[in-house]
């Protein structure tokens, strides 16, 4: 929601410009900038939080199967939504980041290629479709899945402002820097450019994987979340055991590319 | 809704968030540029924000108005704050390191940035080829090393600290502050010759002009040191200080711009024309023309006859199609009609600024338009002379060149010294040091083609390794001086003059039964060779030079280059009926010439028919 504010200063044709001028150009722009990346990133946060717990108190029994599923699809559209944040800031890491996840959609089987032209759209570096996904579809998404989860349209006043508080602080304290441009020198442009902190392990799986790993790795995730509601006992166990390696290779894959980018 | 702690804390942080954002808008707000205008063209560029002055832009076709600055001087000219546009700044646009995101980006000069970095100025080939051979690194004066590779050495070999301590910093590739102390530029790359010294020709302007005209004073950085050409094109010699204290071999003495000194003399009969050098030069002489070439008279198109003649390669304007060359008339708002002929270079490159008019061709200089004359080479004795077939221009119209027999160079492991490749002082230094320069008629020597051509010495010098035999060198380069005379050098400074022969500095006696030669000071081990020669008289084998197949004239040559020699003093003018066919004139003279010398005559020229 907080993204509402940006939306006036954002145009998809010219992403980059619209960045630095909501960074440098308008007042108080980076910190609306902040606190929406920090709500986004709190989300997230809350979800894999709420997540963890729930399968903790084993309380996903008492979602239907079919609520269920659309809470494991929610995480996979926050994850979209929020990948659709970082490629509109158009920087040099979003504009290298852009053909890989083409590349990844694209090698989907069957539906690869239409679906890479519905999230990214026709042309590389085109940012009208990401655009209009992070700000309309996937948002919409969010919503619906979450009101259907939460059993309420709006959520409660108190956790709205406490969430809005504390995003606050945290733009305050840490605001958000925008990264060096495409085609910058390599003395602005590291060598190794990183991807959302939050996929930082499927970036590393690419360094040593083929690209198929990268739609491989997410499917198996939801996979394994969604069967765990319908799990008995040992079968639960295994589910469980299998979820936890997943997430032990995927932060070793985010170690790996935090080590080979000197971090 | 205040009552639970949780919103309190929530509440606090919040505040807290607050009062550092607050922090964080003023300091943005004071690093904003509070210029209106931010675009170039129809582009946004920040930049303009903050460089406001007029005194900041270059003008012309590179106007901050048209191209703004990121351009050619990247940075991210999106940014509103300072730190964040200058991040990634190219201080130096047209440094080869970064041509590709600069002056070679698409839509500006992507064709002329790659000869560049293919081109001898940029590469060096030759340089490092005939260096390393000489050190015994490599078996020949021709690779394909480039003076960048060697700069980048990880572990350079003897040959290549000499060249990284005395010779890296003319390259095109090292960056302004790791450049030759003489090099007086605003940058490396395409800014060496196309951005004029800051403050050059305005003081006030802050960004230098960028301009395709290239001016003189951007040659004479590089080109005034070495076979120091550009100072021979300007009628000036360099000279030691210590020959200025003693008496200069000169009426007037000039200091150059880096402080060194200079003898005045003729200058170049082009230079005193009003010439400049790319009035000559055509630009794939300097820039190349994307070819790799291992030595610089390879990549030299444009040569005497282009102009002179007598056999002028010509072609009309319907037929040229070099892009380059129509780019330049193109700017120049210059037409040229397709059926109107235009001399051209050896490998076909148009000589643009040459025309045809009633009167002959004529040379329109680039500088200020002024339209000069092209004189055809005359036919007459003295280029129609039998034996002068491979004689090329510079051979006998090269008044004289810069040549420095006496210079030393030595290596002190325990002195400090630049290092153009690491860009910083690096343990020991190579020591020049000179008993003083010359400016002398040079040497002629022989090209593998059989061309003869003016040579000077290019490198004496003995080279000791610890626990190796040292290796005797006597090599004499071949070169253009660039101090053409009108008038040639007379037929004595070559056929009576030991120098001309490579025997260096002596009395050349021709009157005993054999042609004999004093060296004035002999060299160490060898009181028949002067130290500065290049050959001894009548050698076995000619004396070698720096490129495969130069040599010296060899015994036959010699032989018979005195033979005209001795004759000389008689048969003065070129025009004297001995001279037409000179080796029937000898025939005749051994039997029954009508010549008062014929009698007492040495015996070397009588047999000289017999030998030859």
């Amino acid at each position: 929601v907080s993204g509402a504010a940006l939306t006036p200063f954002y145009s998809p044709a010219r992403a980059l410009d619209s960045l630095e001028r909501l960074q440098g150009g308008l007042p108080w722009g980076f910190f609306l900038r902040a606190i929406h990346a920090y709500s986004a990133y709190g989300f997230l946060a809350a979800a894999v939080g709420h997540l963890i717990q729930v399968l903790a108190a084993r309380t996903d029994r008492r979602l239907s199967g079919g609520m269920w599923w659309g809470s494991v699809l929610l995480l996979l559209f926050l994850v979209a939504a929020l990948l659709g944040g970082f490629a509109l800031r158009a920087d040099a890491a979003a504009a290298e980041a852009l053909p890989v996840w083409r590349r990844i959609l694209e090698a989907v089987p069957l539906a690869g290629a239409a679906l890479s032209r519905l999230v990214l759209g026709v042309r590389t570096g085109d940012l009208g479709a990401v655009a209009l996904h992070h700000s309309g579809t996937f948002t919409l998404l969010l919503w619906l899945l979450t009101s259907a989860h939460g059993e309420r349209v709006l959520p409660d006043r108190r956790s709205t402002v406490i969430a809005a508080l504390l995003s606050a602080a945290v733009a305050g304290a840490a605001p958000l820097p925008l990264g060096p441009p495409p085609n910058g020198t390599s003395e602005t442009a590291p060598g190794v450019l990183l991807g959302p902190w939050y996929l930082l392990g499927l970036q590393g799986a690419l360094m040593d994987l083929p690209v198929a790993a990268a739609w491989l790795g997410p499917l198996a995730l939801v996979l394994l979340l969604g069967l765990l509601r319908h799990a008995e006992r040992r079968m639960r166990h295994s589910l469980l055991a299998a979820l936890g390696l997943w997430v032990a290779v995927y932060l070793g894959f985010t170690a790996r590319v935090l080590l080979a980018a000197g971090r | 809704m205040f009552k639970t702690p949780a919103l309190v804390a929530a509440v606090l942080a919040g505040l807290l968030g607050l009062l550092v954002a607050w922090g964080h808008e003023a300091g943005r707000a004071r690093s904003v540029g509070k210029g209106g205008e931010a675009l170039a063209g129809s582009r946004v560029e920040r930049c303009l924000t903050c460089h406001v002055k007029a005194a900041e832009d270059p003008g012309g076709a590179h106007a901050k108005a048209a191209l703004g600055c990121a351009s050619c001087h990247l940075g991210n000219p999106l940014a509103f704050e300072k730190e964040r546009a200058h991040a990634g700044l190219e201080r130096e646009p047209g440094a080869l390191a970064t041509v590709e995101r600069t002056c070679a980006r698409e839509g500006c000069h992507p064709r002329e940035a790659a000869h560049v970095s293919s081109s001898l100025m940029a590469r060096a080939s030759g340089l490092v080829a005939v260096d390393r051979w000489v050190f015994g690194e490599i078996p020949s004066p021709d690779s394909a090393e480039t003076i960048g590779q060697v700069l980048n050495a990880k572990n350079p070999s003897p040959g290549q600290v000499h060249l990284r301590k005395l010779c890296g910093g003319c390259h095109l590739g090292t960056r302004r502050g790791n450049r030759d102390d003489a090099i007086l530029g605003n940058g490396s790359g395409c800014a060496a010759c196309h951005v004029a010294p800051r403050g050059a020709r305005d003081p006030a302007r802050a960004h230098p002009p960028i301009s395709s005209r290239v001016a003189d004073d951007r040659c004479f950085g590089c080109h005034s040191r070495s076979g120091r050409i550009s100072l021979s094109f300007e009628g000036l010699a360099e000279i030691e200080p210590e020959q200025a204290a003693v008496g200069a071999p000169c009426a007037v003495v000039t200091a150059l711009p880096d402080g060194r000194l200079a003898c005045r003399h003729e200058p170049d009969v082009h230079r005193a024309a009003g010439m400049s050098c790319s009035d000559c030069h055509l630009h794939t002489d300097l820039m190349g023309d994307g070819a790799v070439r291992a030595h610089k008279e390879e990549q030299v198109e444009i040569v005497c006859e282009s102009c002179h003649g007598p056999a002028r390669n010509e072609t009309t304007w319907a037929r040229i199609e070099d892009p380059i060359t129509r780019d330049l008339l193109r700017q120049r708002d210059e037409i040229r009609l397709p059926q109107e002929r235009v001399l051209l270079g050896r490998r076909g490159t148009p000589l643009r600024n040459l025309r045809l008019a009633a009167s002959g061709w004529s040379l329109v200089t680039k500088e200020d338009s002024r339209a000069l004359t092209v004189k055809p080479t005359p036919s007459d004795a003295n280029h129609r002379m039998k034996g002068h077939e491979r004689l090329s221009c510079s051979a006998c119209h090269a008044a004289a060149a810069a040549t420095c027999a006496s210079c030393h160079t030595r290596f002190d492991p325990k002195r400090r010294q630049w290092d153009f490749g690491s860009g910083a002082e690096t343990p020991g230094a190579w020591i020049e040091a000179s008993e003083g320069f010359g400016f002398a008629p040079p040497a002629l020597g022989v090209r593998d083609d059989g061309t003869i051509v003016p040579a000077v010495p290019g490198m004496i010098l003995d080279i000791a390794r610890v626990g190796a035999p040292s290796a005797a060198h006597r090599l004499f380069a071949p070169t253009e001086p660039h101090a053409t005379g009108k008038k040639a050098r007379t037929c004595e400074s070559c056929h009576r003059s030991a120098s001309a022969l490579g025997l260096g500095t002596g009395v050349l006696d021709l009157d005993g039964d054999e042609p004999a030669f004093m060296p004035r000071q002999p060299a160490a081990g060898n009181p028949s060779l002067a130290g500065d020669a290049w050959t001894s008289l009548f050698p076995v084998s000619p004396g070698k030079g720096t490129r495969v197949g130069f040599r010296s004239l060899d015994a036959r040559e010699q032989r018979r280059a005195l033979a005209v020699g001795a004759c000389l003093p008689c048969h003065a003018k070129a025009s004297d009926p001995i001279w037409p066919d000179f080796r029937l004139s000898l025939a005749r003279f051994s039997e029954r010439s009508r010549c008062p010398f014929a009698g007492t005559s040495p015996s070397w020229i009588r047999s000289i028919q017999s030998r030859d």
